[in-house]
Formats: structure tokens, sequence, C-alpha cells
């Protein structure tokens, strides 16, 4: 299952990263780490990108870019 | 002195605190090559003198995005005594990421807790004795925007540098993959950067290549030891290198986070939560998003413009102080050097005149960046931006640039510095200035009086919103061409916690960046006025001409004194040069009472005039005298005339000019698109400033018989022009480069002359094609204007549509399932 797929208020745990390069680094630098927690806070009005709350603060990604992170629903 | 960079993630409150600390001692530059500000703050303090470096807020210390380069390379090659990193105290955890990077360097480093009242309110308890201690550095607690603090750490940055050589080395040890720390550390020994090599050896394994090719000096082909050991690495324990110390640095913070840090609150909902649910709901979110760019676009621009009335007599008082101290005009011969400061004066003004309105929009700006609403903008419009390579942060540029009636382009232009992906960055700086300017508005203005009186609404509309979608169409062609293979960036962007802005803040920031318009802008925009007017003055007019209008003038002196003759004033007026004084008198007073309409004003001016020369003051208001009053009669009566003749002057003199010649030079060219000279003349001319456009056609289309004509009604009658020319030029003009000014600062956003001339260049040549393909077309089908206009428009926005569906591809990322190997 990948994040992009969650709804509203699930929780997650990162099981694996389907990422290379700038990508990757970012998601590290910004906490997304193998066993971090994620909740999904909403959806933008136009349903693209998502709000997370990772590691105590807020943070947007694309579902594009969402899709890469294999997680596992908590 | 003790140097001090000051280091923090974004949002932690690093500008606050650098305020708080420096004051206004601050100067902003660039750092070399690139155009992140470097903001550098000095001050005294107990016979210290203490250089402070704000470095950008980066949530990393590797070479990954632009920010982190230029924090990095600084502390590398400036060498700091003392870093300060600035902590959010309500969010320890993740800047503590940063920290441990920053620890690991060997600089001393000063950690300062800010936003104490934050964590307070949110129920955060910190044991700051036992982070201390666990850190091995010290920690001092602020509040920024309350203002407590700064005291605490300026003695902690003096006593961490006098303590400097007892700096204990802060150390994570990394388990299994310390061994090949240790190789690494080995190989890079014989190098001379007196950096702690073992922070070296860590970046050179995570493969930091500005650190690699600082070392590959000294040790040749470090970069495939550094594989090697990876390789080994990932072979052992199946880790990727960098995951490995991500995770492993998430891990420590925890440790520290646990030991120190005791929450009341959890799980409560913050002031953001709530806040957010209204502000990013579904339904709510985008009739918000337009109440606060319509607040902006009012605010700024409708009140600024109110605002610059009460500004413009001061910078009309400075031209009239210039009038008066110049050599004055002997009739029809205006000195060269008068008419150069004045033409000089006047170019300068127009650009000054906007500072009420950028100074209100760089405050506005300030408040909303220090708000957290900026990345909430781009988070609501992001899905629409991206399909034309633009990014969410394009949005709040766009609408500076004028997505509503008008705007600026500079401002515009400016506020793109923040967005991340450095291809939608490019794309945004060079579609601003597509937007409505708000100078070109008295130029559509006349063109609509003229040739559209019943339909202006329907056409001011077709203007105003036709720019966006330009804007949307050159974003997409460019993204997919030129800018094609730039970098872009992954959209992973924190939306921080809302916090209240603080008054100092905002008021420094919208002054520097108003000093960076007034400084860099004006000097080459009065470098650019000084080449037109002499391109406007040269080769000046014949000498048959110069006669016809000596013999102009005679006329009419000789008929002023046959009727003077009959007052008993006429010993006052009987010399050329006393009725040249008393000309120069009269029109000097008619300036400045033209620049006042206050009656208070009105009197102040009498008096002076009064003192200057009460014999001639009885001629500009004779009242009951009989004899003043017909003097004053045929006075009115010469100073039409001559103004008449130096209008006749003027316009003869542009048609001879270089830029009247370039004007016919490419009439040619600009003939299928139903542009004469005079239209040629205007666009170069309003190179320096939009403004000029509508003065210097207003000139060109004088009727000279016809004083009493508005512009537009003069234009309309002797053009020869149709609504179909003036649809060409209007598409022309919407088109059609920015000023210089904005070309400045699109040349210190993208750090390139190459892009700048592009900006110039593409434009023009687009706007010539396409007004040029809509005459023609609208010649053969014979359409009116507005038809053609209604064509136009619906074509560009059925383009953008269609453009809007093709998918945009990213570049130098990868990511996802189908490319595993």
């Amino acid at each position: 299952m990948t994040l992009d797929m969650l709804k509203k208020g699930q929780r997650c745990e990162i099981k694996k990263m389907h990422v290379k390069g700038k990508l990757m680094h970012k998601l590290l630098d910004m906490g997304f780490v193998n066993g971090s927690v994620i909740e999904v806070v909403r959806e933008a009005p136009l349903y693209d990108p998502m709000e997370l709350r990772i590691q105590r603060y807020l943070i947007s990604l694309r579902k594009s870019e969402a899709k890469t992170l294999e997680v596992a629903i908590l | 002195m003790i140097k001090v960079a000051l280091a923090g993630q974004p949002n932690c409150g690093k500008s606050t605190i650098f305020n708080m600390v420096s004051g206004i001692n601050q100067h902003i530059a660039n750092y070399p090559g690139v155009t992140v500000d470097k903001k550098v703050g000095r001050f005294e303090y107990e016979k210290q003198t203490i250089e402070m470096v704000d470095l950008p807020g980066t949530y990393s210390f590797s070479s990954f995005s632009l920010e982190e380069r230029v924090a990095k390379d600084f502390i590398v090659d400036e060498k700091p005594d003392v870093i300060v990193n600035i902590v959010d105290a309500s969010n320890i955890k993740r800047n503590l990421y940063l920290t441990f990077q920053l620890l690991e360097i060997g600089v001393p480093v000063v950690v300062v807790l800010n936003m104490m009242d934050v964590a307070q309110r949110r129920g955060v308890e910190i044991d700051i004795q036992k982070i201390s201690q666990m850190l091995g550095c010290k920690v001092v607690s602020a509040s920024g925007a309350k203002g407590v603090g700064g005291k605490e750490i300026v003695e902690a940055i003096i006593s961490t540098s006098k303590n400097k050589d007892d700096y204990k080395k802060f150390k994570i040890n990394y388990e299994e993959l310390e061994p090949c720390i240790k190789i690494i550390e080995d190989i890079i020994s014989a190098s001379d950067i007196s950096l702690n090599h073992r922070w070296l050896a860590i970046k050179v394994l995570e493969g930091d290549s500005s650190i690699i090719e600082k070392l590959d000096k000294d040790s040749n082909n470090i970069k495939e030891k550094a594989k090697i050991q990876e390789n080994i690495f990932h072979d052992t324990y199946d880790k990727d290198i960098c995951a490995f110390l991500a995770t492993l640095r998430y891990d420590c913070a925890d440790v520290i986070y646990h030991k120190t840090i005791n929450e009341t609150k959890l799980g409560k909902s913050t002031v953001t939560d709530i806040v957010d649910k209204f502000i990013l709901n579904r339904w709510f979110a985008m009739p918000f998003l337009f109440l606060v760019m319509f607040l902006i676009y009012q605010l700024a621009i409708v009140y600024g413009y109110e605002l610059t009335k009460y500004t413009w007599p001061l910078l009309a008082g400075i031209k009239n102080f210039a009038i008066d101290v110049l050599p004055v005009t002997n009739f029809i011969d205006i000195p060269m050097i008068t008419g150069f400061v004045i033409w000089m004066i006047n170019s300068a003004n127009a650009l000054l005149n906007y500072i009420p309105i950028f100074f209100i929009l760089f405050a506005l700006i300030a408040i909303l960046e220090d708000v957290g609403y900026m990345p909430r903008m781009a988070f609501i419009l992001d899905r629409i931006f991206r399909k034309f390579g633009l990014h969410g942060q394009s949005t709040l540029p766009l609408v500076l640039g004028g997505a509503m009636v008008g705007g600026c382009a500079v401002p515009g232009v400016m506020a793109t510095k923040g967005i991340a992906d450095e291809r939608a960055r490019m794309a945004t700086i060079l579609t601003v200035p597509y937007m409505n300017c708000l100078a070109k508005v008295p130029f559509y203005t006349l063109l609509l009086g003229a040739f559209f009186k019943e339909s202006m609404a329907l056409m001011m509309f077709f203007i105003s919103t036709s720019t966006i979608f330009i804007a949307l169409i050159m974003a997409k062609l460019l993204t997919s061409t030129v800018l094609k293979n730039r970098e872009t960036a992954p959209f992973v962007m924190e939306l921080p916690p809302y916090h209240l802005p603080t008054f100092k803040g905002v008021i420094i920031r919208a002054f520097q960046r108003v000093w960076t318009y007034i400084y860099k802008v004006m000097t080459i925009v009065l470098a650019v006025a000084i080449i037109l007017f002499a391109m406007l003055q040269f080769p000046g007019i014949s000498d048959e001409s110069q006669i016809k209008y000596e013999v102009q003038l005679e006329k009419s002196l000789k008929v002023f004194e046959k009727k003077v003759k009959k007052s008993k004033y006429y010993i006052e007026v009987n010399t050329k040069e006393k009725v040249s004084a008393l000309l120069n008198y009269y029109d000097g007073y008619r300036a400045k009472r033209m620049t006042t309409s206050s009656r208070e004003g009105a009197k102040s001016i009498d008096e002076k005039y009064k003192q200057k020369n009460q014999n001639y003051f009885k001629f500009i208001k004779p009242k009951k005298d009989k004899d003043a009053r017909i003097v004053n009669k045929v006075l009115r009566k010469l100073s039409k005339t001559r103004k008449r003749i130096l209008r006749n002057i003027k316009n003869e003199k542009v048609e001879n000019s270089l830029l009247g010649m370039s004007g016919r030079a490419i009439e040619p060219l600009t003939k299928y698109a139903g542009f004469d000279w005079k239209i040629n003349v205007a666009f170069l001319s309003s190179f320096a400033a939009r403004e000029s456009a509508v003065a210097t056609l207003g000139t060109l289309y004088e009727n000279n018989k016809a004083d009493s004509l508005r512009a537009e009604e003069a234009m309309a009658q002797n053009s020869g022009y149709t609504s179909l020319h003036a649809v060409a030029i209007i598409i022309f003009m919407l088109l059609t480069p920015p000023c210089i000014a904005t070309m400045i600062v699109v040349k210190m956003q993208t750090n390139s002359y190459k892009w700048m001339m592009f900006a110039i260049f593409f434009p023009v040549f687009l706007g010539v094609f396409i007004s040029s393909f809509v005459f023609t077309f609208g010649n053969i089908y014979h359409l009116n204007g507005l038809e053609a206009m209604k064509y136009y428009y619906i074509s560009i926005v059925s383009a953008a549509l269609l453009l809007g569906l093709f998918p945009q591809k990213l570049m130098n990322w990868k990511g996802g399932f189908l490319k595993k190997p």
C-alpha cells in the first residue's frame, strides 16, 4: 500500500521508500525515514497535494511523490 | 572581531532573532554568484565587535539545495568563530536533526531555544540544563517575537568564543558505519582544511559534492574511494548510507527529546490546527484566498495609488525647484542643460512615484510570509499551476504582477525568490512581466477612449483577464522548451504554524526591499534615460525650420508690443529681456499653481510670487487695475503662442531625431501590424518607463489648430486609424517587454544577462508576430476591432486550456515502483 491511497485522518508507518536522488534527500531531511509515523491531515481543495503530519509538524506532499512511499496502516 | 554564523531551520524565527540582536545595523548583499540574500549585521558589545551573518534557513546541512550549498560554503570558506543555531522550542525534535550536523562541523555552537513563549503555551516543558549537558554546548532560551533573550545570546557568543580552545568535540556514534568513517578520515588526514576531519569524512560518505571537490585537490580519487566504502556498507548491511545517517540522527534526537522534554498538552489541537480547518477547508479555501488577494490589491494598488496623490506634489516640487535654479528659457530657446535636467527628473519621478505602492506591497508580503500563509497559498493552488510548469508558490508573484487589472512586475519578480523549484522559478520570473502593468492602464484608456467608446468595459475585461492566460501559455511553452532541462524540485513543503508578525521585522524588510529597488533600479533607469534623451535630441531641427519658428515668434511679439503700448505699464515691458522674464515668471506661476488644489497652497504660492517680484505679480492677478489687465490679456495669449511653437519644435525634433529615424526604419516591418512610425517611437521611448508612451503619443497627435481637444479625441480624428489598428496596438502593448526597471530585477533574480536579453526580445518578436497576424487576419475578413479582440481572446483561452492537458516532464529526481531494478 502506498501513501497516496490513504484517506483523511488515517495514520500509517513508513515501511520502505522507493526513491532516489534529490527527492530521497529531501524526504530524509524532512523526517521521512523508515518507521516514521505519518497522519494524513487533509487533501488540498483540488484533491492534490495532501497535507501530512510527521515528526510533529505539517508538510504538504504531491500525490505523485506520496506514491513512492510504501506504508502500513496503523 | 567575533565572526558569527546564524543557522537554523526555516520557520524557527531566525530572522526575528537576527533583527533583535543586530538591530538596524544590517545590510543585505548577495552570496557570491547566486541570488540568495546574505544579511550581515555588525554591532558592539562590551568593546567586542561582533559580525553576524544570517545563513539561509535549511532543514539539513548537505548540498542538495542551493541554500544548503551556500550555507555550507560559507562555513567552510569563511570559518566563523561561533555558529549560533536557532531552534524552535515548540518543535525541538526535528530541529535537532540540523543541530547535530552543525555540532559535528567542529566550530563551537551556541544553541538558542527560540519561541519559548509558544512552547510554554503548548505545554512543552524543557530541561535546558540537561540539553546543554547532552549536546556539550551552551543553550540559551529566548523569545524573539517578545524581544526576550538578546543579551543572553550575545553573552553566550562572547564566552563561547573566548573558550574556543576548550571546546569539546561533539560525536555521534554511527555504529556500523564507524569503520568506513575511519578509513575515509585516514585518507584525508593530509588535507589542510582546518575543519573537523571526521565531519569531512561523513560528508564525503554522504556524497556531498562541494566537500568532495574541495578535498579532491589534496587527495586524489576521493570520490571513487568513498564509492567503494559505500558499496561495502551496502553489501554488508543492505542499507543506504544517507538513509542510515538520517535514521540514526532522528533516533538520537528522539533520545534527547525523551530525556529532556515533558509535554503536558500532547494530542490537543493547537491554534494552527483550528485555523487551518477553515483556511484550508475544501469549500472555504478558494474564496478566502481570493479575498486575501483582493485585499492586497485594494490596500497596495488602490490605496497606494491614492497615497501617490499626496507624494506626487513633493516630486513635482523637486522638478519646480530645478526649473527655478536652472538657466531660464529665452522665448523659444530652451538651454540644453535645462532640458536635460528636467528630462532626467521626469524619468526619475515616474519611478519614484510608485514607492508608496511598493512600500505597502512589500510590507504586506512580509506580513504574509511571517504569518505563514504563503506555503498554504501554494498548497491550495499547486494543482493548477503545476499543469503549466509553474509552482503553487507562483501565485503571489503573478498576482503582484497584475492578475487583477493592474500591478507591477518589479515586486512580482522580486517575490519569486522563495520558489523552491528552479524551473518553476525561472518560468515565473519570465512570465510575470506579461501581467498587466499598472502604468499601461492610461495607455489602454487613451486607446479605448478614442476607438471603443461604446464597449469600453468589455474591452477592459478582455485586456485585464487575457494576461493570465498569456502568462500560463508562456510558462508552459518555456518549461517545455528552453527551460525543459532545468532542475525541478519535489514539492515537499512545510506548512509552518501560524505566527503573529512583528512590526519591526515587517518594517525592516519593507524598507530593505524598497531600498534595493531605489538604488539598483534607479541608477540603470537614469543611464537609459540619458541615452534616450540623446536619441531624441539629435540631430535636432533644421536651420530653415529654426528661422521659420523665429519669424512666428517675432510676429506674435510685435502684436504684444502694439497692444501693451496702450497700457501705462508699457515702461515695464518695453524690451525683449523684460518680456522674456515676465513670460517665464507667468509660466512658472501657472506650473506651480497646477500642483496644488487647496486654497492655502494657492495663497502661499501667491505670497511667494509677490515676494519674488511685486511688479510682475499685478500682471498675473490684475484685479481692478485696468492697465494691468491689458498686459495680462496679451501675456496669456503670448504664453499660448509660445507653447504652441515649442510643441511644434519638439514634434519636429522627435521626427528628425535618431529615435524618430529608428521608428521609421522599422516601419516596413511593423506596417503588417498597422503601426506607423509614431506608434513605433512611442513604444521605443516607453522603454525607460511606461508612462512616457502616453505622453509621447499625446505630443505626436496633438493638433496645432485644435488646442482644446483632449488627447483621445485628437488621436481618433488625426491618426487615420480604425479600431482594428487600435486592437493591434493594444495586443502588442499587452505582450511587449516590461520597462527597464523590470528587466533589471529579472537580471537580479536570474543572475544572467542572457535571460534578461531573452526577456526583452522574445516578447517583442511575439508581440509583432501576433499583432501582425490579428491585423492581417482582421483586414482580410473585414473585422472591426471588437470582433478581432473577441477572436483573439477566445483563441488564447482555448490554447491555455489545451496546453494544460499535456503532462509535464520532471527532471533530476526519481522514484516509484516502475524503475525498481
